[in-house]
């Protein structure tokens, strides 16, 4: 271990005197650093933004006058995704999928205000976050410091006076990869301060650490590669073309293909062609606008043999009321079932493009690193679950208003008779059927959970790479 | 330390494919400098390097105090100090770093006075010992790579044209260092292409030649090799 230790020291020296290495370790320190305070700060200052917005929205809606409950239907309402503490460091999906949402009865609206549409922040720098600028340009540093920790060694012609002390290869090969690893490790420590303080703001030991795991395994995966390649190429040209070229494929093109490959294997539909099946469907459903609509007359029929009555005038409920909330209720069930589908093909195709991660490390950190921080696809359309369920409690609740508050004949002509429409105002206090809203990402056990079968491939990539670094010591020749 | 302290038995090695040594037998006696003289891409190199178990070899075998070089390289390199025909040391450090970090990797710690000393043995000026040795001149790094190879205190030094780059008062000097070192005890195994330098200080000499070894030549008990021989058997023609 002595030995292992002075050969590091020795690589840390020349680094140290190699004003190119310096400069390169000095601008990617200050890159993380900026890009780990800009992110850190920006996600605080949206996340207190939206929490600020979804209390205001809370307290605009229950804030509304006494009406009639479906006003209030439409009138609507939003919700805010706030973003977890990791995502400080990582914030995932976040800038594209949209954080907000506009709840309103008979309609499932998409996410909103996504930031990658209407960010001007601190000339793009924000949106490079800690873990892109880690996942890409982290493996540049280290190819950038140790392509030649052992050709150079070779080519200078100083391998044969190393071994010649007694040094045996696997051990000036371990020195010269601990040095790469402490350089590595360098270059998470913004990300481990930035993580600390996400600790402090709620997040688990357990999905940091697997979050910082994923990071840490994923650079080693790059000294492994670095060490492997500089060992066994004759010359320190060919050396850095190697891994500039694997760089380009694992980092670049791979993620691309996958991509590409994903939304074909596994198509999504278009908008258009997607809202065109939702309303096609909707068609041949009643309107709940229009408690005559034919749809609706076998609802009415069982009502009036329910209560015993010969009218909808006679039930002790208003028909209109039961009309919308069945109407809502089985527009939803339709709606429901189409984001499913979308849902499922979102994850079909994210699914096949972490397949991928079994060919590109930078993949599986992505996943690994998403999911363990819940900044990931699962996250997202847990928050489209959570707003859904919010909008389908407070429309129904209204309508049970509608239904339970409501004379019929004070509803029916409320449009011609002033005395008839303030009757059918409601309390405000009813507005209180909406609960208060606070998005929380999936369970840390999930996360953790979820970020396992990443790690696995990057923990494959690792051994095979650690096995092709103990090739190359036996293989190491003058 | 028994009676060899090294010994090549039969020794064939391919170097890039090519077989670089054929059948080598020969001894090099405890305290003895033996010196193996040769032209270009004759083995010379090749043979220290299978002394230091840095080549497997093809047939035969390359021994250190009776030991397989090969299957016992840890054992092996702590008897021996090498010198590199290039003295290769890295650049970016400076003579003392140089000799203080190879020595640690030995597992060996020379204070600063004793480092200097031996850079004073072989005549480094005190000026140059605290630069970086990007600025030496070849015969400078030489003196730096002795100095280190004398701090081993290893009881077997492999010099790998040990006065290549070094001017004529150096490499006198050098010649006088070898003899002192050979009447302390230690084994001296050098190769060269310098025949006059070799004949000077060598107690015997072989010659290799394509690989192969073509002859070895005795110092009289009285005095040293004839040069002229040498010369005429390396240049592959009858003495005069």
């Amino acid at each position: 271990m002595r030995t292992i230790l002075l050969v590091a020291a020795d690589e840390w020296r020349f680094w140290r005197r190699s004003r190119l290495a310096m400069l390169a370790l000095g601008l990617l320190l200050v890159l993380v650093a900026a890009s780990a305070t800009l992110t850190a700060l920006r996600v605080a200052n949206e996340a207190e933004a939206r929490a600020l917005l979804q209390s205001e929205a809370e307290e605009t809606y229950r804030s509304q006058p006494d009406r009639h409950p479906h006003r209030m239907v439409h009138y609507g309402h939003y919700v805010f995704r706030t973003p977890p503490p990791l995502a400080m460091i990582d914030p995932g999906v976040d800038p594209v999928t949209g954080q907000s949402i506009f709840l309103e009865g008979h309609r499932q609206n998409a996410a909103m205000f996504a930031d990658a549409k209407t960010g001007a922040t601190a000339g793009q720098l924000a949106d490079m976050s800690p873990a892109v600028v880690l996942s890409l340009f982290a493996p540049l540093l280290l190819i950038a410091m140790g392509y030649s920790v052992m050709t150079r060694e070779r080519e200078n012609g100083t391998l044969g006076p190393l071994l010649a002390q007694g040094v045996s290869p696997l051990t000036l090969i371990a020195g010269k990869g601990l040095a790469l690893a402490s350089v590595a490790g360098l270059t998470l420590l913004p990300l481990v301060l930035t993580a600390a303080v996400a600790i402090s703001k709620g997040e688990t030991l357990a999905a940091t650490a697997v979050f910082l795991g994923s990071f840490s395994l994923y650079l080693l995966v790059w000294c492994a590669l670095i060490i492997a390649v500089s060992s066994l190429s004759a010359r320190r040209a060919s050396s850095l073309t190697i891994l500039v070229v694997v760089w380009i494929l694992l980092v670049l093109i791979v993620p691309r293909i996958a991509a590409n490959v994903a939304a074909s294997v596994a198509p999504a539909q278009g908008k258009i062609e997607a809202d065109f099946a939702v309303l096609n469907e909707l068609r041949s459903m009643g309107d709940g606008h229009n408690a005559a609509d034919p749809a609706f007359e076998q609802l009415k029929a069982n009502l009036l043999l329910q209560y015993d009555v010969a009218s909808v005038e006679d039930l002790p409920v208003n028909f209109r009321g039961i009309v919308a909330e069945t109407a809502e209720a089985d527009l939803t069930a339709v709606l429901n079932r189409f984001a499913e589908e979308r849902m499922a093909t979102e994850v079909r195709q994210v699914s096949l493009l972490r397949s991928f991660g079994w060919i590109s490390p930078a993949l599986a950190l992505r996943e690994a690193s998403m999911t363990s921080a819940g900044t990931g696809v699962e996250a997202h359309h847990k928050f489209l679950r959570d707003a859904e369920a919010v909008r389908f409690d407070f429309v129904q609740g209204l309508n049970r208003v509608h239904a339970e508050q409501l004379a019929y004949a004070d509803d029916i002509k409320r449009s011609s008779d002033p005395e008839a429409e303030r009757r059918t105002r409601v309390s405000s206090e009813n507005w209180k059927v909406l609960e208060d809203f606070h998005f929380v990402p999936p369970p840390s056990d999930t996360r953790v959970e979820g970020a396992l079968a990443p790690l696995a491939r990057l923990g494959a990539w690792f051994a095979l790479l650690f096995g092709l670094v103990l090739f190359s010591a036996r293989g190491l020749k003058l | 330390m028994g009676e060899f302290a090294l010994s090549a038995d039969r020794l064939s090695v391919k170097r890039g494919g090519l077989l670089a040594l054929r059948d080598v037998s020969f001894e090099v006696r405890a305290g003895e400098v033996f010196a193996l003289l040769g032209g270009n891409g004759a083995g010379k190199s090749t043979t220290l390097l299978s002394f230091l178990g840095l080549l497997k070899p093809e047939a035969g075998e390359a021994r250190v105090l009776g030991q397989s070089a090969h299957d016992n390289v840890a054992a092996a390199r702590k008897q021996i100090a090498y010198l590199p025909e290039a003295a290769t040391l890295y650049p970016h450090l400076s003579a003392e770093e140089n000799i203080s970090y190879f020595l640690s990797l030995a597992g060996l710690r020379r204070d600063k006075s004793a480092i200097n000393a031996a850079l004073e043995r072989v005549a480094l000026q005190p000026a140059a010992r605290a630069q970086r040795m990007e600025r030496y001149s070849k015969g400078m790094r030489q003196k730096v790579a002795i100095a280190l190879a004398l701090l081993r205190e290893a009881p077997i030094l492999l010099l790998d044209e040990p006065t290549s780059g070094l001017d004529p008062i150096a490499i006198d000097d050098f010649n006088i260092l070898i003899g002192d070192l050979a009447r302390s005890g230690s084994t001296v195994l050098m190769v060269t292409h310098d025949v006059y330098g070799a004949c000077q200080v060598a107690s015997r000499i072989g010659l290799l030649r394509a690989g192969e070894l073509v002859g070895v030549f005795d110092a009289p008990a009285d005095g040293r090799i004839d040069t002229d021989a040498v010369h005429a058997a390396f240049a592959g023609r009858a003495a005069s």
